[in-house]
């Protein structure tokens, strides 16, 4: 029985009563929107602000020769989209950018998840190791990129490791190693996701699974993985959506010009700006950019519309029904070794 | 337990509020810098990663000699990239504030004459700064379109030259330095052998490829960018001259195959480690770097080759580049409202005293014509870096150049994994200097107000 069910039934047809046909109820009407107000003018101001003045720019004729009254710069009105997508490398760029992003969360992925398990249970030394998985997302993304440059030099300590003479910095093998370096800043946030997933495992979840003597597998399938599908959604989405937009490690790793194997989407943005000065096309470049986003952003906002408070983790009835799963052959071991 | 509560969060959120209001007082600061300060001037320049103590030593000096004669400050603020320059340059334009003075690249002051935010020099803001008359006229054909309309006022001059080995040519039987290209290309291959190269070469640097390609290309008459409005890369000269730059590597065999992955300065430091014999790019910045080398007293300076490659003796449209006109010019921004200090400080830093310390701290060549002939007259040694500024010609004056310089990188970048393999093909080659060629022309073709 529910709290509405248990309210005395004078007080509900009172309210019925107040209410004016096909108006908004006095509940809602009261509500005090007012509040929300300063939220919305700094989103205003922060958001739709420079999305409206991007917009116009990318409308402009705008670069060097007008640049300082930038307001009066020629209008062209779609030419700059027609221009990215017709007479520069934007489309090269938005393949190489989405492969590299999709490979990249791919691989990071079972990585984060492997290493969540590996410091679940507790042992000596469990949050130095905790903490050591943590580096390379703490360190600064420009430092990174700068250590893996000298270690991907021809002579550096990757080649020599591996005892090839392979230019990583140039040709085709920059997208692996573009590829590999992304690899390495972004897993540990798979894993920081993943370790919050298994922290919202129930203690007695894991001690019926251990009663009913199910074995490892069955545990990671039936137990860990569906509590993990909520946060590594979120894990791959967002990854996604980094990945996409990195900047710093591609330009600290490659410089400009970049190799046409590396030529991502935010640097060849970069390029047009503040090398080219075309500020018009770049805009252009970057709302198309924006679009591109939107599509695992819309993903990425559904799923957190879905992944709240009772919904974390799989559902009431999912549990039951894989406790049942679960128990199921484990009642039949025991019942098989009482007989 | 209530009232305690309520203090500890009282003084938790008067403690935030300081700080949040600490912090907002302290970005107030940092935006408007010294800008409201009249008695401040805002000079930005190039950070010095190379003599970074130096740097320090002569902005401490330069800062204190200003103050003493004008009784202002200085407030010094740096770039660490070209990127950085641009993005401090394109904000300062856009908002109307910034520093009031900046050292910029040479090749970078026709793009800062596109913007129109920086002040023309007439007869008063030359006379301003010491006369116009004092500077090495060569160091004023890149600051700006014509003799009457200019913006750069030079200030460093860093004129390109080849270092040599001269105990590798002398083991090689080479007596006389060679003038045309295939000279050095010849002298290279006699040099190379026995774990030593003939040429030290950048094939990754971001800017020496195209300072070759342009410097072969002036050899043979062909300036890139003709009458202002024309690209000239898709030429049999520029063609010649990229065939000529691979070929060192992937036919001719005189530079390691490693160079193809190095920026400069490894370039220089397999040079300084006495495994090449000619460093055919580089300019005074070298001198500290091969101090104490394995080469140091055992190399010279000497002018890169004015002949173009395939040929003995330069046309007669070729022109007799040595090198880009390379080095700092400074300018004034013409939103301040300090622009008497801004001259005042650009009249002490031009001074041939001031000039000569520069010299001395940095071994970038003074653009003062006093300064300039008393060091050529105290170093001997110098003489070619002294007549490779002479010879030094300026890039096209366009607003475009930085464009059109990319592309010219581009075509090397792009080549890097043929050359890894051996070979770029004459149809590769063709392909990427089309793209080049209407990367460019594109370019040119957006120019407004005569692309200045």
């Amino acid at each position: 029985m529910t709290a509405t069910e248990t309210r005395p039934s004078s007080q509900r047809s009172h309210r019925h009563e107040v209410r004016p046909p096909g108006k908004t109820p006095l509940h809602k009407r009261e509500r005090p929107l007012w509040m929300l107000l300063p939220g919305g003018v700094l989103m205003l101001v922060v958001i739709v602000v420079p999305l409206l003045v991007g917009l116009y720019i990318a409308m402009l004729d705008l670069d060097q020769y007008t640049l300082r009254q930038w307001f009066s710069a020629p209008f062209v009105g779609l030419a700059n989209f027609a221009e990215a997508f017709t007479d520069s490398p934007l489309l090269h760029s938005i393949w190489i950018s989405v492969s590299l992003a999709v490979l990249v969360t791919a691989v990071t992925v079972p990585i984060g998840v492997a290493a969540a398990i590996s410091t679940q249970n507790r042992f000596p030394g469990r949050g130095l190791v905790r903490s050591i998985y943590l580096i390379p997302y703490v360190l600064p993304a420009f430092v990174v990129g700068t250590f893996f440059r000298t270690m991907l030099q021809p002579q550096g300590v990757v080649n020599s490791v591996l005892g090839t003479d392979v230019l990583w910095l140039n040709g085709s093998a920059s997208y692996w190693a573009l590829a590999a370096v992304m690899v390495w800043t972004s897993w540990p946030f798979v894993y920081l996701l993943s370790l919050a997933g298994l922290q919202a495992v129930d203690t007695e979840v894991h001690e019926a699974a251990a009663l009913d003597g199910v074995t490892w597998w069955a545990k990671l399938r039936y137990i860990i993985f569906p509590y993990l599908r909520g946060p590594l959604s979120l894990a791959v989405i967002i990854s996604i959506l980094h990945n996409i937009n990195n900047f710093t490690l591609p330009f600290v790793l490659f410089g400009i010009p970049l190799p046409s194997s590396v030529e991502v989407m935010p640097v060849l943005t970069y390029i047009a700006s503040f090398q080219s000065f075309r500020f018009g096309l770049s805009a252009a470049m970057a709302i198309c950019s924006l679009v591109i986003v939107a599509i695992p952003l819309f993903v990425y906002l559904r799923a957190v519309k879905l992944d709240t408070g009772d919904d974390a983790g799989p559902t009431r009835k999912q549990r039951r029904a894989d406790r049942a799963t679960l128990t199921a052959p484990a009642a039949a071991d025991i019942e098989g070794a009482r007989a | 337990m209530r009232t305690r509560r309520l203090t500890a969060r009282t003084v938790v959120g008067a403690v935030a509020v300081a700080a949040l209001t600490a912090l907002s007082l302290q970005g107030c600061a940092v935006v408007n810098g010294s800008g409201d300060d009249p008695n401040t001037l805002r000079v930005m320049m190039g950070a010095d990663t190379t003599y970074p103590e130096e740097r320090k030593q002569w902005q401490q000096e330069t800062a204190a000699e200003f103050e003493r004669t004008t009784g202002a400050k200085i407030q010094w603020e740096t770039y660490s990239s070209a990127q950085e320059e641009l993005t401090a340059i394109q904000t300062s334009v856009i908002s109307g504030q910034g520093p009031d003075v900046y050292a910029i690249g040479t090749t970078f002051t026709p793009t800062a004459y596109a913007t129109g935010a920086f002040v023309e020099m007439g007869a008063d803001e030359w006379d301003a700064v010491g006369g116009k008359d004092q500077f090495d006229p060569a160091s004023l054909g890149i600051s700006g379109p014509s003799a009457s309309k200019q913006i750069g006022i030079p200030f460093a001059s860093r004129p390109f030259v080849m270092a040599v080995n001269t105990e590798l040519l002398e083991r090689a039987g080479i007596t006389e330095l060679p003038t045309t290209w295939d000279e050095l290309t010849e002298d290279a291959k006699a040099t190379t052998g026995g774990g030593t190269y003939g040429m030290a070469v950048a094939y990754a640097d971001g800017f020496d490829p195209w300072k070759f390609v342009w410097g072969m290309a002036e050899n043979a008459g062909n300036t890139i960018v003709a009458d202002g409005d024309t690209a000239e890369i898709d030429a049999d000269a520029v063609e010649n001259a990229y065939r000529t730059y691979f070929d060192w590597v992937t036919k001719d065999g005189v530079v390691d195959k490693a160079a193809i992955g190095w920026n400069n300065a490894q370039a220089l430091a397999q040079f300084a480690d006495g495994k090449a014999a000619f460093f055919p790019m580089t300019t005074t910045t070298s001198l500290n770097s091969l101090k104490g080398s394995a080469v140091d007293g055992k190399y010279e300076y000497a002018l890169l080759p004015t002949v173009p490659p395939g040929a003995t003796e330069r046309p007669a449209d070729g022109i007799e580049a040595a090198s880009i006109l390379s080095g700092d010019n400074l300018v004034v921004a013409d939103y301040g409202t300090k622009q008497d200090l801004s001259f005042d400080f650009v009249k002490q830093v031009s001074s041939p005293e001031a000039q000569e310390r520069y010299f001395e701290l940095f071994g970038q060549l003074p653009t003062n014509t006093e300064a300039a002939d008393r060091i050529a007259d105290a170093n001997p040694d110098l003489a070619p870096i002294v007549a490779a500024g002479k010879l030094s010609k300026p890039t096209a004056f366009t607003g475009a150049w930085s464009d059109i310089q990319l592309s010219l990188v581009d075509v090397v970048v792009q080549s890097i994994p043929q050359l890894k393999s051996g070979e770029v093909t004459d149809d590769q080659l063709r392909k990427r200097l089309q793209d080049a060629q209407r990367d460019a022309q594109s370019t040119l073709d957006r120019q407004k107000n005569g692309g200045l």
